[in-house]
């Protein structure tokens, strides 16, 4: 009798856990169901359609660095493997949405930091359904992917880190919650406070429990000094990369090399560092004869603003196709993205974490933060560095601190002399060729400037 | 070799020297801007303040008649001692700076987080080494004469600022005189700076342990050379524009100087409390932010490429190259065992 009973008892609780199961976060209704599927289906072919479109464009392209290659088979991946764009590894993946979170602790925590930033239109499309109507294409983008599913990584994260950077991204923990584990990490907008900072310390020390509890390994002095090896030799290769293209030769094209920090967001840090170095190696030696990817009349340009992640190389590749030369750019998806060094040689455990922790905020120059002085240095050293002679302004439609830092800051470079365009856009194509009109208008009248100061090649 | 390797051994060099010099028969004068203490029996040069506070306790007929000649020479050594070597005294030569840097690798050593005073802390007591260089000068003024009707002070008074310098404990110490670790009963005014000295004495060992360079925040004898942080012969100069703020150096710094990461706009970056130990530079990843000058040239400068080479040093690598460490998984920490 009471044998059975307890049978019973069991198989209630076995098909209450099946039924849970099943129970995916997708809701119950099964003609929404079938929605959330088409839904699904079309942003999986319209991906691969637009990323096969890049490299068919990209194959008939010249004088393109051979090196190029394990980056772009990272990127094809997204049309042909979509599970296998990162590397096959038992590691736990901790997904993260910002340059806020120190890479370094993900590392030390024997995990695989992915930066989750996206990029695709179609994606945004998919997540538009939640959001109003003039929102950030990277947050709409970044929550299609991870409601459809298309691309493994968003629901294969064992943790996703969200920096409360901007506006966008303090609401999006909530949207993500349904489909992964979300940590919200608080970021202070206040560099100069000491209030600030010690906030920021202690939102790290979260962050360290928290990965350790993820990951079940506990953060050491000795691990975290590995990591922080692993990244100085990243950003040494990432520097020597920057410095190269500040050569009067243009020895990539501005497309890829922001494909080459992109990269980063998917690969391990070894492998990268590994791909990087045979990249400048290659580089050097185009440098030595003198071969460059765009002639020398082709003014240099700068890019700032929103990030520029792929398949969005609508930006770059108007300006390049313009005849432009894309020369660097300050985006917090590629140039900006390892620059910033921690130092490793901190005496204490603790002190390393206070390092990693001002490397990720303090010389950010994100305009979340209320600091601007920060960028508009930045950016005139970079004009300087790379002898720059056009400055091309970024703006994503609903990227706001931005937006709101532009004028000002058009003002201070336009009192300097350097000529500018704004382009506001997102990442659908549609407006590509109206772009394309004022980008080569641009283009022309640098090229007519550099006529007129006599600097003509 | 890291910088503050490099400046601990020429500190224990400097320390062996100004402290047991003179059993060699070596002498540098008494002029000398740095706590080497005048209570250390062979010294090989000692500090400024106990002659200076000696003179200064002459009845002024005689400090501005018969020895004033002697005074000036005496000023004037001193000023060239700063001249050419300003703030570098304090960070590389002074015996109670090297015994407070000795004090703290120990404490890294054993794991004990270190401590920072809170930004209004620092700021409210940067006055305090000033007081005490107006103290140095007036106590000992009243004892030979009488400043403004007082009555004279008591000669109990006499060099009061060595009565509380923690060297006057410490460094005989060397010799193994322990006979400054004392209270004194004899008058009022001796128990009074005695116990202010052994109260100063328990803190200098105390906050070895807790933070940085903690007595140095107070010292006159910054105050003094700071004086000369502008003409010095040693400079730090700041590029503003190659700056990024990142903070590295404000959290490299012994000091906790706030200025050398916060400000753009100065170049010339030996502030009040800055001991020229460079940490900064050597911290700094950007290419010539900071310099070390000397005579207006510079002789060290932040660069990029030696930032991340003096880092690879202590970073631990997972042996690169090693390919079956590679195939396994790349980047994977091995784990602790």
């Amino acid at each position: 009798m009471k044998q059975t009973g307890i049978q019973k008892l069991i198989r209630i609780r076995e098909k209450m856990i099946t039924g849970k199961k099943g129970d995916t976060p997708h809701p119950l209704n099964p003609a929404d169901a079938d929605t959330e599927a088409r839904v699904a289906r079309r942003l999986s072919l319209h991906l691969a359609m637009s990323v096969r479109e890049i490299f068919d464009a990209i194959s008939l392209e010249k004088n393109r660095p051979a090196s190029m290659a394990p980056f772009d088979a990272v990127f094809r991946n997204f049309a042909d493997a979509p599970d296998q764009i990162l590397p096959a590894t038992g590691r736990k993946k901790i997904g993260i949405y910002c340059m806020a979170v120190p890479e370094e602790l993900i590392y030390a925590a024997g995990a695989l930091p992915v930066r989750l930033c996206a990029g695709s239109s179609d994606a945004a499309e998919a997540g538009e359904a939640l959001f109003p109507d003039v929102s950030c294409p990277m947050v709409k983008a970044a929550t299609g992917f991870t409601r459809t599913g298309v691309l493994s990584m968003y629901r294969d994260c064992d943790l996703v880190i969200i920096p409360t950077t901007c506006d966008w991204k303090v609401k999006l923990g909530e949207l993500l919650s349904r489909h992964v584990p979300v940590m919200m990490l608080s970021v202070p907008k206040l560099k100069a406070a000491e209030s600030s900072r010690r906030f920021w310390y202690a939102e790290i020390r979260r962050l360290v429990q928290a990965l350790e509890k993820v990951t079940g390994k506990r953060i050491t002095r000795k691990r975290l000094r590995t990591a922080m090896g692993l990244l100085h030799e990243a950003q040494q290769e990432f520097r020597i990369f920057q410095t190269l293209r500040m050569d009067d030769l243009c020895l990539i094209r501005g497309r890829d090399a922001a494909a080459v920090a992109n990269a980063w967001f998917y690969m391990d840090a070894a492998d990268w560092t590994h791909a990087a170095r045979t990249l400048n190696e290659e580089l050097k030696e185009r440098k030595a004869q003198s071969l460059a990817t765009t002639p020398p009349s082709a003014p240099r340009i700068l890019l700032t603003g929103s990030p520029v992640v792929f398949p969005n190389w609508k930006i770059p590749d108007l300006i390049e196709n313009a005849g432009g030369a894309l020369v660097c750019d300050e985006l917090c998806s590629s140039g900006r993205l390892l620059w910033d060094m921690a130092c490793i040689d901190e005496p204490l455990f603790e002190d390393m974490l206070d390092a990693l922790a001002d490397r990720a905020v303090l010389p950010c120059t994100c305009p979340v933060f209320t600091d601007t002085e920060d960028r508009r240095t930045k950016l005139f050293r970079m004009i300087q560095d790379y002898k720059v002679e056009g400055v091309v302004h970024h703006v994503l439609k609903g990227c706001h601190p931005y937006d709101m830092e532009l004028r000002p800051l058009e003002a201070k470079l336009a009192a300097a002399g350097v000529s500018q365009l704004k382009i506001e856009t997102d990442y659908s194509p549609e407006d590509t060729e109206p772009l394309r009109t004022r980008v080569e208008a641009f283009v022309e009248t640098l090229k007519g400037r550099r006529l007129r100061m006599g600097k003509s090649a | 070799m890291r910088i503050d390797r490099i400046r601990l051994l020429v500190q224990a060099l400097c320390f062996v020297f100004l402290i047991y010099g003179g059993l060699l028969g070596l002498s540098i004068g008494t002029a000398i801007p740095t706590m080497s203490c005048i209570y250390a029996e062979g010294r090989g040069g000692s500090c400024f303040l106990y002659p200076f506070q000696r003179f200064l306790s002459l009845p002024w007929s005689s400090l501005f008649g018969s020895v004033a000649a002697a005074f000036l020479i005496y000023l004037g050594t001193f000023f060239i001692w700063a001249l050419v070597f300003g703030k570098t005294f304090c960070g590389w030569i002074c015996p109670l700076g090297f015994l407070q840097d000795l004090l703290t690798k120990i404490r890294e050593a054993m794991g004990i987080d270190g401590s920072r005073f809170a930004w209004a802390t620092r700021d409210r007591f940067q006055w305090v080494k000033y007081a005490l260089l107006v103290l140095l000068i007036l106590l000992p003024m009243g004892i030979g004469n009488s400043l403004l009707g007082l009555p004279r002070f008591t000669p109990d008074l006499a060099v009061p600022f060595c009565q509380i310098c923690p060297g006057k404990p410490f460094i005989p110490l060397f010799y193994g005189d322990t006979s400054h670790i004392l209270i004194d009963f004899s008058s009022l005014t001796k128990i009074i700076m005695t116990s202010l000295s052994m109260l100063i004495a328990g803190l200098f060992l105390a906050a070895g342990f807790v933070k940085r360079r903690y007595l140095c925040a107070f010292c006159p004898m910054a105050a003094l050379l700071s004086l000369f942080d502008r003409i010095g012969f040693v400079g730090l100069r700041k590029k503003g524009e190659a700056c990024t703020r990142c903070g590295n150096c404000f959290r490299a710094c012994p000091m906790e100087i706030r200025e050398i990461a916060d400000l753009r706009d100065r170049k010339h970056m030996v502030t009040q409390d800055c001991m020229l130990c460079l940490r900064c530079i050597e911290v700094c990843p950007e290419d010539k932010a900071l310099q070390a000058t000397l005579l207006g040239f510079p002789v060290f400068s932040a660069s990029a490429e030696g930032f991340l080479k003096r880092q690879a040093r202590t970073a631990v690598l997972p042996e690169s190259g090693n390919k079956s460490v590679k195939n396994a998984d790349p980047g994977t920490i091995p784990s602790e065992h």
